[in-house]
C-alpha cells in the first residue's frame, strides 16, 4: 500500500515539477520589446498548411529583400511541399541551394540605407521572436505617405504586407492571417528540428521518469538490508 | 573470468583497488540527498566531454565560419541539434550542480578540518570551470559571445602597469577577433581534461579524509557502510532524476538560457543594447558593477570568487559541523543565499534606478557575511554553551575529543614503528 502511494506521489511530483518549471518560465516572460512596446501574445501551431502558405508569402514578398541562407530548397519537403512545387520555386537553381534575395545588395542599401538581415534565424534572434515578428508586421501605420511602426520606431523596412493601407477590416484580417502564416514559417525555419526534438523528448522524459521510479525501489530494497543491523 | 582477474591482479592491484575504493570504502550511512550533487557534477563533466568531442568534429574555429558551422551542426549533422543542445544546456547544468554542491559544503561545514584540501581543490575546479565556460561561450561567435568576451577580457586592463599588454596578449589582437577565437577553442578543448585531472585529485583527497556527513563529525565505524552497493544505487537514482530534469531543458526549452542576441552573428561594429553574461556569472558581474571604480570592481569580483577559499580559517566555531547545530550560522547561510539571488537579479538588469544602491548593499552583505562570520560564531558559541548543548552535540564533542587523543596515540605508535604505513 505504502509503496503504491510513494509511486503515485513520485509520478505526480515529477509531472508537477515539469509543469511548475513551464509555468515559471511562462509567467516570468513578459511579452514586450526592449522599448516596452507590448507584443501580441499569439500561440503558434506549426500546422503544415499554415507553414506552406507562409513559405509562399516569404517566397513572393519577403524574398525581394531578405535571403534565408540556412534553408535549402529541398528541406521544404519537411513542411509538406511536394517535389514539384519545390522545383517550381527553385527554378534552375540546384535543390541544395538556398533562397537568395531578388534585389541586389547595392540597390537595397541605396534604397534603405542597409542590407536587410537574413531571415533564417530571425524568430530566434529577437526576444519572443515569433510574437515580435508578427506584431512588427501588423503594426505599420501610414501618416502622410510615410510609414511608421511603434514596435520598431524608425524602421527602414517598408510596410511589406501593406497593412497600413488596407481598405477595410476584412482585408486587414486577411493580412493579419498572412502575417501569422509567414511568422509560422520563420519560426519553423529558425529551428527545423524543433518538432522531432519535442517528439523524442517526450519519450526520453517518460523513460527517465520510469527509470527513476524503478531505481528508487531498487535503492529502498538495497538499503533495507541495513534495517536488521542496529545503527 | 576469475583467471583473467587473477592474471591482472598479479600485475596490477585491480581487486584491491576496487575493494578499497568501492566495495569496502566506508561511507557515512546518514548522508542525505544533498550528497548526491558531487556525483552529478561528475556525470555532467562526462556529458560535456563526450558531446564536446562530437561538436569539435563539425565545428570550425574561424571567425568567418564559426557561426555557420554551428548552424550546420544544428540543421544538417545527424542529431547535431541534440549534441549541441546537450552541450549548451550541460554548461548550465554543470554550474547548477557545482553551486548546489558548494552550498551543501557551506551549509554542513564540510570545508572544516580535515577537509580543507577538498575545499581548495574544489575552488580550483570552480575556477577551471568558469574559465572553460567563458571560453566556450565565445565559440558560437554570436553577438553576445563576441561582446561578452570583449568586456571580460578588457577587465584585465585593470591590472597595474601590465594591463594593456595583458589584454592584447589574451586576445592575440587589439580587439577580440580570429586570433581570440582560435586560442579560446584550443583552450576550451584542453581545460576539460585538466578538470578531469583535478577531479581525480579531489577524489583522492576525498578517499583520504572520507565524506563529511550531516552531523558534522566523523562517525564511528559501525555507522559507516560500504560505498557499494548502497551509494552506487543512490547515486544512480540521483543521476536518473537529474536526467529527467535535464531532458526537459534539452528537449523542450533549450533556448531558455541562450540569449536571443547570440543568434545574430558577431558584429564588431554594432554593440548590443545591453551585454549580459551567462546566468552563472551574474552575481559576480553585479559585484563588479557595484564598485564605481574599474580597478576596485575587478578586485571585488576576483575576491568574491576567491574568498570561499578562506572559509576554513574564517569559521572557527567550537561546535562541530555547519548549520545543523548552529542557528545563527544557519540564518547567515540562508541570508547569504538570498543575497546571491538578489545579486543575480541585479546583474541581469541594466544598472538603473534603485538597482544601483541595491547592488551595492547586496555586495556589502556578501562580503560582510565572510568578514563577520568569526564574530558571529564566537557569540553563537558562547550563547550555545551557556544555554547548554543538546545531548547529542555534547556526545559528539566528547567522542571527537576521544578520537583526537586516540589519533595522537596512534601517531606516536606509528613514529615508533616506521615501515608500517597503514593510514586509514
Ligand atoms: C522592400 C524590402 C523589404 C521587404 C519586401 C521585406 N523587408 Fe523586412 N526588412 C527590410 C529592411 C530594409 C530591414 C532592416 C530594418 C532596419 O533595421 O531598420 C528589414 C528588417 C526586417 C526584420 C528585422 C527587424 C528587426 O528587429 O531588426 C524582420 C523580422 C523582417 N524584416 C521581416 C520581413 C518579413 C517577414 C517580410 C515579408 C513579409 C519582409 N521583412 C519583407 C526590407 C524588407
Amino acid at each position: 500500500m505504502i509503496k503504491q502511494v510513494v509511486l503515485v506521489c513520485l509520478i505526480l511530483s515529477t509531472a508537477c515539477f515539469n509543469i511548475f518549471l513551464a509555468t515559471i518560465i511562462f509567467v516570468t516572460t513578459s511579452f514586450a520589446t526592449t522599448n516596452n512596446h507590448p507584443l501580441e501574445n499569439i500561440v503558434f501551431s506549426q500546422d503544415p498548411a499554415s507553414l506552406q502558405r507562409g513559405a509562399m508569402i516569404y517566397y513572393d514578398v519577403c524574398r525581394i529583400c531578405h535571403s534565408m541562407k540556412y534553408i535549402r530548397y529541398k528541406t521544404l519537403q519537411e513542411i509538406g511541399l511536394s517535389n514539384k512545387q519545390i522545383d517550381t520555386l527553385r527554378g534552375d537553381k540546384p535543390e541544395n541551394s538556398t533562397p537568395e534575395k531578388t534585389t541586389s545588395d547595392h540597390m537595397l542599401s541605396t534604397l534603405y540605407g542597409q542590407v536587410p538581415p537574413d531571415l533564417s534565424l530571425m524568430a530566434k534572434a529577437r526576444k519572443h521572436g515569433p510574437q515580435y515578428i508578427y506584431t512588427l508586421l501588423t503594426s505599420y501605420t501610414e501618416n502622410e505617405g510615410k510609414y511608421e511602426n511603434p514596435v520598431f520606431p524608425g524602421i527602414k523596412m517598408p510596410d511589406a504586407m501593406n497593412i497600413a493601407v488596407a481598405i477595410n477590416e476584412s482585408s486587414k484580417e486577411e493580412i493579419k492571417n498572412q502575417a501569422k502564416d509567414v511568422t509560422e514559417f520563420l519560426l519553423w525555419a529558425s529551428d527545423p528540428r524543433a518538432s522531432i526534438r519535442k517528439k523524442i523528448g517526450l519519450y526520453v522524459i517518460i523513460y527517465f521518469s520510469i527509470l527513476s521510479i524503478l531505481l528508487y525501489f531498487v535503492m529502498k530494497r538495497v538499503w533495507s538490508r541495513l534495517d536488521n543491523v542496529e545503527s | 573470468m576469475k583467471h583473467v582477474i587473477g592474471w591482472i591482479d598479479r600485475r596490477f592491484p585491480l581487486t584491491a583497488f576496487v575493494k578499497h575504493e568501492l566495495t569496502e570504502y566506508p561511507t557515512p550511512r546518514n548522508l542525505s540527498f544533498w550528497w548526491n550533487f558531487g556525483s552529478l557534477a561528475g556525470i555532467v563533466l562526462v556529458i560535456q566531454i563526450i558531446t564536446g568531442i562530437f561538436l569539435a568534429m563539425h565545428y570550425k574555429p574561424d571567425a568567418s565560419l564559426a557561426f555557420d558551422s554551428v548552424e550546420h551542426i544544428m540543421r544538417e549533422v545527424n542529431y547535431g541539434w541534440l549534441i549541441r543542445f546537450m552541450h549548451s544546456t550541460g554548461a548550465s547544468a554543470f554550474f547548477a550542480m557545482i553551486f548546489i554542491h558548494m552550498a551543501r559544503t557551506l551549509y554542513y561545514g564540510s570545508y572544516r578540518a580535515p577537509r580543507e584540501l577538498m575545499w581548495w581543490t574544489g575552488q580550483v575546479l570552480l575556477l577551471l570551470l568558469m574559465a572553460t565556460a567563458f571560453m566556450g561561450y565565445l565559440l558560437p561567435w554570436g553577438q553576445m559571445s563576441y561582446w561578452g568576451a570583449q568586456v571580460i577580457t578588457s577587465l584585465f586592463g585593470a591590472v597595474p602597469f601590465l594591463g594593456d599588454e595583458m589584454v592584447i596578449w589574451l586576445r592575440g589582437d587589439f580587439t577580440v577577433g580570429n586570433a581570440t577565437l582560435t586560442r579560446f577553442f584550443a583552450l576550451h578543448y584542453l581545460l576539460p581534461f585538466i578538470i578531469v585531472a583535478a577531479v581525480i585529485i579531489h577524489l583522492v583527497a576525498l578517499h583520504a579524509v572520507r565524506s563529511s556527513n550531516p552531523s558534522g563529525i566523523n562517525l564511528k565505524d559501525k555507522n559507516n557502510i560500504p560505498f557499494h552497493p548502497y551509494f552506487t544505487v543512490k547515486d544512480l537514482f540521483g543521476i536518473s532524476v537529474f536526467f529527467t530534469v535535464y531532458s526537459y531543458f534539452v528537449f523542450f526549452n533549450p533556448n531558455l538560457l541562450i540569449e536571443a542576441d547570440n543568434y545574430i552573428p558577431a558584429n564588431p561594429m554594432q554593440t548590443p543594447a545591453h551585454i549580459v553574461p551567462e546566468w552563472y556569472f551574474l552575481p559576480f558581474y553585479a559585484i563588479l558593477r557595484a564598485v564605481p571604480d574599474l580597478v576596485g570592481g575587478v578586485i571585488a569580483m576576483a575576491l568574491s570568487v576567491m574568498i570561499f577559499a578562506a572559509m576554513p580559517y574564517l569559521d572557527r566555531s567550537k561546535i562541530p559541523g555547519g548549520a545543523r547545530y548552529r542557528p545563527i550560522f544557519r540564518i547567515m547561510f540562508y541570508l547569504f543565499m538570498l543575497d546571491i539571488l538578489v545579486l543575480g537579479y541585479v546583474g541581469a538588469h541594466p544598472p538603473e534606478g534603485f538597482l544601483v544602491p541595491l547592488g551595492q548593499i547586496a555586495t556589502f552583505f556578501y562580503f560582510a557575511a565572510f568578514a563577520f562570520l568569526r564574530f558571529f560564531s564566537k557569540w553563537e558559541d558562547k550563547w550555545l554553551f551557556n544555554r547548554g548543548l543538546p545531548a547529542e552535540v555534547q556526545a559528539m564533542l566528547s567522542s571527537e575529543q576521544a578520537q583526537k587523543t586516540d589519533r595522537r596515540h596512534h601517531k606516536k605508535d606509528r613514529r615508533e614503528t616506521p615501515g608500517d604505513n597503514h593510514n586509514d
